[in-house]
């Protein structure tokens, strides 16, 4: 108790010298809680991207579909889709369900021909779930019977807009040439100029004359929550040995799992970066405030102190300096959260994209922890390294030593 | 009497800028269980050298100092510890007490250390500042003691740990010849309690409340081997 009260009591002996290094390790704790929470806002902006614009949180295909180049691919694409459709709908952890024809076809307004990749869907369905598609135009797809949205680069160059007609050609899986007229409803901007350059979305019905058949290329599948895929898999598994089930992160690497490791190790970068800053700052405030009491160190070691027992007093206020900057950080960061930055950060384009967003810093309790254990290691470590040399000089030099 | 402090051709030199300087050569001393002994000299003598020697401050360079039966030179840095943690007191000229601890505090630190239980801790710190005369400032702090209580403070520290000697380096240097008395008395009343003290000093005062006296020059003693007064 003795050596608490006394660590505790230290702490105000150079108040202005203890301001110092609480600040020091408040910022450093609360610099990492809130790169936390934005790294965290970025990854799940991801997340959330690729799940509710693209894939839905995993998708299904025949079994090593995904895996395979086929010269007929449709040979190969799932049938009976409305029947699996209502026996997927039935396994709890399913949300919604969402066959899709994938097919390449020839986009004309008469003038203008494109090539472009299409999409059957479920309008209406898919509308609910698939939230983050960005229309800058018009409507999304619901209902619409000859209903179409597009990519905002297409639109740019077929030259249409909302109300605007356009002719898809394509070829049957028998090989005929076929084609069906469509209304634009929607613009998408997705940022991805790929996608925004050459893709399209129609009826899956509409699809489905177009290309002449009753099969689909895939199921997209959209959970009750992101964690629950690992158990929607092991049923599908068991009730349909003949479909993998692939979640979205594979599904997506290039965007969602690429940028997610990326961004994990800029992370990993900037904590050790952050970390260093701190040790440093706090090995030297902490390294005067020990110079200053080496006499008072060579007082304990005459009485007996080992070096050791020296630093664990020492590390006893490094400890309260820790733990008490970093809790002060993470409660000055989450309130800076709160009521300066509500409203997340507006970001420029990301790497790869061609449209602005914002991020919302998402803080989290493990976040907090995470921060206050690396405040907290920092002050030790640093206090560690300040008071290693000093305790151990010989104890008449110690005491000869005037501050 | 049983023999404390056996010293026998104790040299000891250290570097000063580029020079060696000796400041203590073949000295042989011979301290009693009980003494209260007054080592004299003047400054740079080698008085406080001596009293670190015998204090486990500064290692035996050449020569020995057998402490119970134990010789320095052969410790290791724990046993060392021991003998420092619960064989010696020490009373330093600048007192150096924890200024941000009050006197019942600084006088019950060494006595956590020495693993005392709380009951214990309590009783020995009552008795130990009421053998100082200083009960009445327990809870006050260093900073607002004179001198004199902050040096009684030091000495209630010393007594509290049940040390087999207290060595004091100069505890009358930075006190006014009142206080200076005073303190003296108090170390001279350890005498009844059977704690030895080794003291060094200049001040003629303390000649009269030593048991012996002996006198160091460059470095020498010069009362003979062993010699006292």
């Amino acid at each position: 108790m003795i050596l608490f009260i006394l660590a505790f009591r230290n702490l105000f002996r150079h108040f202005r010298r203890t301001l110092t290094l609480l600040l020091t390790v408040a910022m450093g704790s609360g610099a990492l809680f809130l790169f936390k929470g934005f790294n965290t806002g970025i990854m799940n902006q991801y997340k959330d991207n690729t799940i509710h614009a693209k894939t839905g949180h995993g998708q299904l295909n025949t079994e090593g579909y995904m895996n395979e180049v086929y010269e007929r691919p449709w040979k190969h694409w799932i049938s009976e889709p409305d029947k699996i459709k209502a026996e997927l709908k039935a396994i709890p952890e399913v949300s919604h369900v969402f066959p899709r024809i994938d097919f390449y076809s020839v986009v004309t307004n008469g003038a203008l021909n494109v090539a472009a990749k299409g999409t059957g869907v479920d309008g209406d369905e898919e509308a609910d779930f698939f939230w983050t598609i960005n229309i800058v135009q018009g409507e999304t797809l619901r209902n619409q019977a000859d209903g179409m949205i597009l990519g905002v680069g297409m639109a740019r160059a077929l030259k249409v807009k909302p109300g605007d007609s356009l002719t898809l050609i394509a070829q049957t899986v028998a090989g005929r040439a076929n084609a069906v007229d469509v209304t634009v409803v929607g613009v998408y901007h997705t940022g991805m100029k790929e996608i925004d350059d050459s893709t399209f979305r129609i009826q899956r019905k509409v699809a489905s004359e177009l290309m002449d058949t009753d099969k689909v290329e895939s199921i997209a599948i959209g959970l009750k929550s992101d964690e629950m895929w690992p158990q929607f898999a092991k049923t599908v598994k068991a009730k349909y040995p003949q479909l993998d089930a692939t979640p979205f992160e594979i599904l997506d690497k290039v965007y969602y799992q690429n940028a997610v490791d990326w961004l994990g190790q800029q992370f990993a970068v900037i904590q050790l970066i952050i970390v260093f800053i701190v040790t440093l700052g706090i090995t030297n405030s902490f390294a005067f405030s020990v110079v200053e009491r080496t006499a008072e160190i060579g007082n304990l070691r005459a009485n007996g102190e080992s070096a050791w027992e020296i630093t664990g007093l020492l590390m006893w206020e490094g400890l309260l300096i820790g733990v008490i900057g970093s809790v002060v950080g993470v409660l000055v960061a989450y309130l800076l959260n709160v009521i300066v930055i509500p409203g997340g950060i507006l970001m420029p384009p990301a790497p790869g994209l061609t449209r602005q967003f914002h991020v919302k810093i998402e803080l989290q309790w493990a976040s907090a922890f995470v921060a206050c254990g690396f405040g907290l290691g920092a002050t030790l470590l640093a206090t560690f390294v300040a008071s290693y040399k000093r305790v151990r000089i010989p104890v008449g030099d110690a005491l000869r030593h005037r501050s | 009497m049983k023999s404390l402090y056996e010293c026998t051709s104790l040299n000891f030199s250290y570097q000063l800028d580029k020079q060696t300087v000796e400041a203590l050569k073949g000295v042989e001393l011979k301290v009693e269980a009980g003494e209260q002994l007054l080592i004299m000299g003047p400054s740079g003598s080698g008085k406080s050298t001596l009293l670190n020697l015998l204090g486990l401050i500064e290692p035996v360079q050449s020569g020995e100092i057998m402490f119970e039966g134990q010789a320095f030179s052969k410790l290791s840095e724990k046993e060392k510890n021991h003998i420092r943690r619960y064989k010696i007191g020490f009373i330093f000229q600048s007192f150096l007490l924890f200024e941000v601890l009050t006197a019942a505090e600084n006088v019950e630190y060494f006595l956590t250390r020495q693993g005392l239980s709380a009951g214990e801790r309590k009783k020995r710190v009552a008795a130990a500042l009421d053998a100082v005369g200083i009960s009445a400032q327990a809870n006050k702090r260093p900073p607002e003691m004179s001198g004199g209580q902050r040096q009684r403070v030091a000495i209630a520290r010393a007594l509290a740990k049940h040390p087999a000697v207290i060595i004091a380096d100069e505890p009358t240097a930075s006190l006014d010849s009142k206080t200076s008395r005073d303190i003296l008395e108090v170390l001279q009343s350890l005498r009844t309690q059977g704690v030895s003290v080794i003291m060094s000093s200049h001040d003629p005062l303390a000649q009269s409340y030593a048991s012996r006296i002996v006198h160091i020059m460059d470095g020498t003693m010069q009362n003979g081997k062993g010699a006292g007064v």
